[in-house]
C-alpha cells in the first residue's frame, strides 16, 4: 500500500566540518530543553522505539562554535551531565544558532534524565536554564527502550549501570509474549 | 526532501476531519482511506499527518499485563481490566494522569471514578500550562478567540513559542497568513513580532525578532510596562535589549488596533515560572489603557485545554484536583502529579493518554518504577517500559468520535473516520468498565466525615 511519507532517518541541520581537536574537554553551558517538528512528528506517529526517535529526540543541538571548542562533528555522541543525572546523546549542529553558550535537547527520555524536578511549589519541573556541562565520549546513545532499561531498571535484576549499559538491545520493536 | 508522488490509490475520501494533535484543532482535514487505514492527509501539518498515519508498527493492539518475570503478556479484556481494578481498588493514593488526548466524554467517566475512590486527577497542564492558569487565577484571562484573531488582528507577538514547530499551521489559519474581514490582505496586513532568547523557525519569518536573554523574560516584560505607564528606564540595557528598541516596540504596540500575545512553553518552564505570565497578563491589561489587546496561551495536545474547562466547571479547579478527603481539593505544589511522585506519595499511578515516561524528570519517574502503572494509550512508547497493565484505547479524531477544546476555548467536536482495531476498545468504554468494576471490589465510596458542628462554639 502506498502511504505518504512521514518517517525520516535524521533531522536535517546545517553543515559543520570541524577537522582539528577541540580547545576544551568540557564545556559548561545552559541547558534548554523543549520540542520541535521532527520530535513532535515522531513522538505522536508512535515511532518511540525506533532508530529515528533516537536521532530526533537524543540529540544536543549546539552552536556551531561550541561544537568547534569540542570538537565535535554532526552526529557524534556527546555526554551530557547535571545536578540531576547524566545521558549520552548524539552532538548536532542547531538551526536556530547563534546560541552560544546554550544546548537544546528536545523532550523525550533523554532530556528527562538531565532535567530538573524542581516544581518551585508551581507544579512545573524546571525544563530550561539548567546548568550542564558538555564533553566528547565514546559510549553510544541508545535506544528507547535500553535507556528506560538502564535509567530505572523496573524490570530487570541488575543493578549496575555499566552492565546494563551493554546488555543486549531490545530492539525497535515491541516486544511482548502474545497468546498460544 | 525528495519529491514525493501525490497519493492516488484510494477508496474514499472523509471530509472535514478534526486534526488530533495540537491546540489548534485544524478541523478542516480531508483522509484519504484505503481498505480501512488512512494513506494519505490533505490540508494537515507534517505533524498532523504525522500522527493521523499512525506507525501501526507501535500500535497498542491486545490488552497486556505484566508477568512474574516483567515481561508483558497477551491477556484477554476480562483479565487485564480485573488486574487493572483490582490495583485502583486496593490503593490507598492513586492519581489518575492524563486526558488531555481523550475526549471530554472520557473524562467524565473519569471523574466518576476519581472522586469514587478518592484519586488525585491531573492532565498535562501540570507540566506545561500549569504556571499560565495560576497566572489567570492570579491577573485575569483577557482572551478572544482565534477567529477574532483571523479577522481583525493586526499585531501578533508569539512569546517562548515556536509556533512553527510545535503549531504549525497556527500562522497559516488563525493569525498571520490567513485574510480576515478587516484583513483582506493577509500577511500584508500584519506585523509579527517574535520573543525567544533563540533565533527559532518562527523568528525567521516575523518582522521583529526579540532575542532577549535566557529567564531575561520577567524583567523585560516589567520594562514594557514601566514604559506604558509613562516611566523613563534608567538602565541602558534590559534583558539583553537596548531601550531605544523598548520604546520602539511599546510604541508599536500601543499603535496596534488589535493587538494579540501568543505565549508557550518559553515562558511557563524558565525560572520565574507563573510570574512570567502573570506580568505578561498585566502588560496585556495596561495595553488596553491604549488599543484592543488579548492574549491565548499556545496549548499543546488537542484537548489538553479541555480536561482544565471540563474539571473548572465540575469541581471548580482546572487540574491537579485531589478528592483524598472526599471532597475537591487543589494545593500548589502538594496535589500536582510531579510533586507526589518525588515526594513518593502515589501507590497506583493511572495514565491515561499521555506519556510520563517521555515528558516526566527522572526524578519523578523513579517513583514510577515503584509502584503499579496502569498504561491506556493508543502507541507502545517510553511509559509503556514501565507499566504492568497495558489497555489499548482507540484514536480519537479517527476511529471514535469526542469533544474536544480547542486553545482558546472554543468546543469542536471531532468524528469518527475509520474504525478501530477489532481487539481495541473506546477509551470511554475502558473507564467506564473499570469504573465499576472498582465499584464492585470497594462497595463503599470515599466521602468525607460529617461535618458536626460544636455546639459550645456556637
Ligand atoms: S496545526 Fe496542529 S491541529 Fe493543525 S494540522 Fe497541524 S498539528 Fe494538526
Amino acid at each position: 500500500m502506498h502511504y505518504a511519507n512521514t518517517y525520516l532517518d535524521k533531522p536535517v541541520v546545517p553543515d559543520v566540518n570541524i577537522n582539528k581537536e577541540g580547545s576544551e574537554i568540557v564545556l559548561k553551558c545552559m541547558l534548554n530543553t523543549g520540542s520541535d517538528i521532527y520530535q513532535g512528528a515522531c513522538k505522536k506517529r508512535g515511532s518511540t522505539l525506533k532508530e529515528e526517535y533516537k536521532n530526533v529526540s537524543g540529540t544536543c543541538y549546539m552552536d556551531p562554535r561550541d561544537m568547534e571548542k569540542l570538537g565535535v562533528n554532526n552526529w557524534e555522541n556527546v555526554l551530557v551531565k547535571t545536578d540531576w543525572g547524566e545521558v549520552v546523546v548524539n552532538a548536532a549542529a542547531s538551526r536556530d544558532a547563534p546560541h552560544e553558550g546554550t544546548v537544546f535537547i528536545c523532550k523525550g527520555p533523554w532530556a528527562n534524565t538531565v532535567v530538573s524536578s524542581d516544581t518551585y511549589c508551581c507544579s512545573d519541573p524546571t525544563y530550561k536554564g539548567i546548568h550542564c556541562t558538555v564533553e566528547k565520549t565514546d559510549r553510544k546513545v541508545l535506544l528507547m527502550a535500553d535507556l528506560m532499561r538502564l535509567v530505572y531498571k523496573k524490570y530487570v535484576d541488575e543493578d549496575d549501570d555499566e552492565t546494563i549499559e551493554n546488555m543486549p538491545s531490545l530492539g525497535e520493536l515491541p516486544v511482548y509474549k502474545k497468546k498460544e | 526532501m525528495a519529491y514525493e508522488e501525490p497519493i492516488t490509490d484510494y477508496d474514499e475520501i472523509v471530509e472535514n476531519c478534526t486534526c488530533a494533535f495540537c491546540g489548534c484543532n485544524c478541523d478542516d482535514l480531508d483522509y484519504l482511506v484505503k481498505d480501512g487505514h488512512v494513506v494519505g492527509v490533505r490540508h494537515a501539518c507534517r505533524l498532523g499527518a504525522s500522527k493521523i498515519m499512525e506507525d501501526m508498527d507501535q500500535r497498542l493492539i491486545v490488552p497486556m499485563v505484566r508477568d512474574d518475570n516483567g515481561e508483558l503478556k497477551e491477556v484477554d479484556w476480562d483479565t487485564a481490566l480485573d488486574k487493572a481494578a483490582e490495583y485502583i481498588a486496593n490503593s490507598i493514593r492513586p492519581v489518575m494522569y492524563g486526558w488531555s488526548e481523550t475526549s471530554t466524554e472520557c473524562m467524565k467517566e473519569g471523574l466518576a471514578l476519581g472522586e469514587y475512590i478518592g484519586a488525585v486527577l491531573d492532565n498535562q497542564a501540570t507540566i506545561c500550562h500549569g504556571p499560565s492558569l495560576q497566572a489567570v487565577q492570579n491577573a485575569g484571562y483577557p482572551i478572544q478567540t482565534l477567529g477574532e484573531v483571523q479577522n481583525r488582528a493586526d499585531v501578533c507577538v508569539y512569546s517562548g513559542s515556536n509556533a512553527m514547530n510545535s503549531h504549525p499551521r497556527h500562522l497559516a489559519r488563525y493569525s498571520v497568513f490567513c485574510r480576515g474581514f478587516f484583513r483582506s490582505r493577509g500577511r500584508f496586513d500584519r506585523t509579527v513580532v517574535t520573543m525567544d532568547p533563540k533565533f527559532t523557525d518562527t523568528a525567521k519569518m516575523s518582522d521583529k525578532w526579540i532575542g532577549f536573554e535566557q529567564n531575561g523574560d520577567y524583567g523585560f516584560y516589567n520594562a514594557i510596562r514601566a514604559v506604558l505607564k509613562g516611566k523613563e528606564l534608567s538602565q541602558d540595557v534590559i534583558s539583553g535589549i537596548p531601550k531605544e528598541d523598548i520604546y520602539e516596540l511599546v510604541e508599536e504596540m500601543k499603535n496596534a488596533e488589535f493587538g494579540v500575545l501568543f505565549f508557550g512553553l518559553g515562558l511557563t518552564h524558565t525560572l520565574s515560572k507563573q510570574r512570567n505570565i502573570d506580568i505578561a497578563i498585566k502588560m496585556v491589561q495596561d495595553l488596553n489603557k491604549f488599543s484592543k489587546w488579548g492574549l491565548t496561551p499556545m496549548r499543546g495536545h488537542f484537548n489538553v485545554n479541555g480536561f482544565n474547562i471540563f474539571m473548572a466547571f465540575e469541581t471548580g479547579f482546572p487540574f491537579g484536583v485531589d478528592f483524598a478527603r472526599g471532597y475537591a481539593r487543589y494545593v500548589l505544589g502538594e496535589t500536582n502529579t510531579i510533586d507526589l511522585l518525588t515526594r513518593g506519595e502515589p501507590d497506583v499511578f493511572l495514565v491515561i493518554a499521555a506519556d510520563p515516561g517521555a515528558h516526566f524528570p527522572n526524578k519523578a519517574n523513579q517513583h514510577l518504577a515503584k509502584i503499579p502503572v496502569i498504561q491506556i494509550d493508543i502507541h507502545w512508547g517510553p511509559s509503556t517500559e514501565l507499566a504492568d497493565v497495558v489497555l489499548p484505547g482507540s484514536f480519537i479524531g479517527v476511529e471514535c468520535g469526542g469533544t474536544s477544546y480547542r486553545m482558546d476555548g472554543v468546543l469542536i467536536f471531532m468524528k469518527k473516520a475509520i474504525d478501530k482495531p477489532e481487539t481495541c476498545r473506546d477509551d470511554e468504554w475502558i473507564v467506564r468498565e473499570l469504573k465499576e468494576r472498582v465499584m464492585k471490589l470497594r462497595k463503599e465510596p470515599n466521602v468525607a466525615p460529617e461535618y458536626i458542628p460544636n455546639p459550645a462554639a456556637q
